[in-house]
């Protein structure tokens, strides 16, 4: 295959659907520009230009080279994290984070599936709507249990896409959780993270550690960032 | 990559989510078997030595030869209809399920990823929710179609094509028999709706779709029209 052309990420460091595609990137030591959108204040050309359901992540790739706020009819516009993911590991193989082999491979993607329908809404329910962790903690149940013997990853020592779809949200529930920022009221933040001490949830703990050392998130997340934005958007009325 | 193994597939007719990857597999020409679950009286093993979530479609792959009612703790589980068909793709590279190139995979999963999270035609047939979502839906379907080629990516079938399908059969195939939760005429004043030449490349489009001989082998029309179209399946 061809080397791959020019790559402009349109991104927000909010974002945990958009920090997938900028660890896949760092995995796969890519050179590309990225361009920061304000998501409560989005450029005018944003939509028409680059993505027309005006979200992030987005990538403009090839073309001639622009700058990003002035995107080219040129360059294809591609859209969708896990979309956008797996295209920069089709570009980038040495990157090494599809599995080779099939019946591996329709795993990974399959953990991302459960990562999707029973974590995120979970993730979402507590700390957006303060509905409570007990779903939470069975989407943290539901994790675990797809979890090998052995190995520091989801598919045993090697990082694969499985590892970069999750990532993103456990480290936010993390920061929110830590912090007390969400909707939910002061001391639940707590009282999850003690939930989720017990020994029951030892391997996935393991696991969520090795998450968070890997560079390609630690150079891609902002934590003070993020806890600024968070503790102004979950100001609390008590 | 070795030979793929066998492969038994665990699926229902009526599911059009089952029906994707009996398309799939049906394109790649692979021998299999196949078990009809039947979903309003599901085994009492499905659920504990094939898909915890109890959902069709679902695989065994490779391990022993062994009745489909039987399974063996040897052979692979895997599910989800979307991960399956691409899994078959990666089994069979030589059916041309996905596109080579990556920016054109990209493009024919961005089309899998609307299909399957826009058209959703059971809140009209099962709710009687109103039609117009399907009409906008079948908008922004068209304009991701190409400016020539006979699918969603060209001349090439591919699994874009695959995701779609079943639902689209299913939704026409209500319509057309007044088939559903909504008042009788609400089918026929859709299919009118759509036959506006706003939507000309869309139904050029589905009519090929529809054409496809691993679609018209894996839809049994008959059973369809006399039993409900849609169900949690």
């Amino acid at each position: 295959m061809s080397s791959p052309k020019s790559i402009t990420l349109y991104t927000a460091k909010v974002c945990p659907y958009a920090q997938r595609v900028e660890i896949t990137l760092a995995e796969a030591k890519a050179d590309f520009k990225a361009y920061q959108i304000d998501l409560a204040n989005k450029p005018e050309w944003y939509a028409p230009k680059v993505n027309p359901a005006s979200k992030v992540p987005a990538i403009a790739y090839g073309g001639p080279d622009v700058a990003p706020e002035n995107p080219s009819p040129e360059s294809t516009k591609l859209a969708e994290s896990l979309v956008l993911v797996e295209f920069v590991a089709d570009l980038f193989p040495q990157s090494n984070i599809l599995p080779k082999d099939p019946v591996l491979r329709a795993q990974a993607r399959f953990f991302i599936e459960v990562i999707g329908s029973k974590f995120i809404p979970a993730y979402i329910k507590f700390v957006l709507r303060g509905e409570g962790y007990e779903d939470l903690l069975a989407g943290v149940a539901a994790v675990q249990d797809l979890l090998p013997e052995s190995g520091k990853y989801a598919f045993g020592d090697q990082y694969t896409i499985a590892d970069v779809a999750f990532t993103p949200f456990f480290a936010r529930l993390k920061l929110a959780a830590e912090n007390e920022l969400g909707v939910y009221q002061t001391g639940q933040g707590r009282a999850f993270l003690d939930a989720l001490s017990s020994d029951k949830y030892a391997k996935f703990n393991a696991y969520v550690n090795h998450l968070l050392e890997r560079p390609s998130f630690t150079s891609t997340f902002h934590e003070a960032y993020l806890k600024d934005v968070y503790a102004k958007r979950f100001v609390k009325a008590q | 990559m070795g030979h793929p193994k066998s492969i038994t597939l665990y699926t229902a007719k009526i599911c059009p989510y089952a029906q994707r990857v009996e398309i799939a597999l049906a394109e790649a020409k692979v021998e299999y078997k196949a078990y009809q679950v039947d979903l309003s009286n599901k085994p009492e093993w499905f659920a504990p030595k094939v898909n915890p979530a109890s959902k069709v479609p679902a695989i065994a792959y490779g391990g022993p030869d062994v009745d489909p009612e039987s399974p063996s703790s040897e052979s692979t589980k895997l599910a989800e209809s979307l991960v399956l068909v691409e899994f078959i793709a990666d089994l069979y590279p030589e059916a041309n399920l996905l596109p080579k190139d990556p920016t054109l995979r990209a493009k024919a999963r961005f089309f899998v990823e609307v299909v399957n999270s826009k058209f959703l035609p059971m809140r009209f047939i099962l709710h009687n929710e109103p039609y117009q979502s399907i009409l906008d839906t079948a908008t922004v379907i068209q304009s991701l179609l190409p400016e020539s080629g006979k699918y969603a990516m060209g001349d090439e079938y591919t699994i874009a094509d695959i995701a779609f399908t079943p639902f689209y059969a299913r939704f026409k195939l209500s319509v057309e028999n007044e088939i559903g939760a909504y008042e009788y005429g609400k089918g026929r004043e859709i299919l009118n709706a759509l036959q506006a030449p706003k939507y000309a490349k869309f139904n050029a489009y589905v009519d090929r779709l529809l054409e496809r001989p691993s679609f018209k082998a894996t839809f049994d029309e008959v059973k369809l029209t006399t039993k409900t179209i849609y169900r949690g399946c």
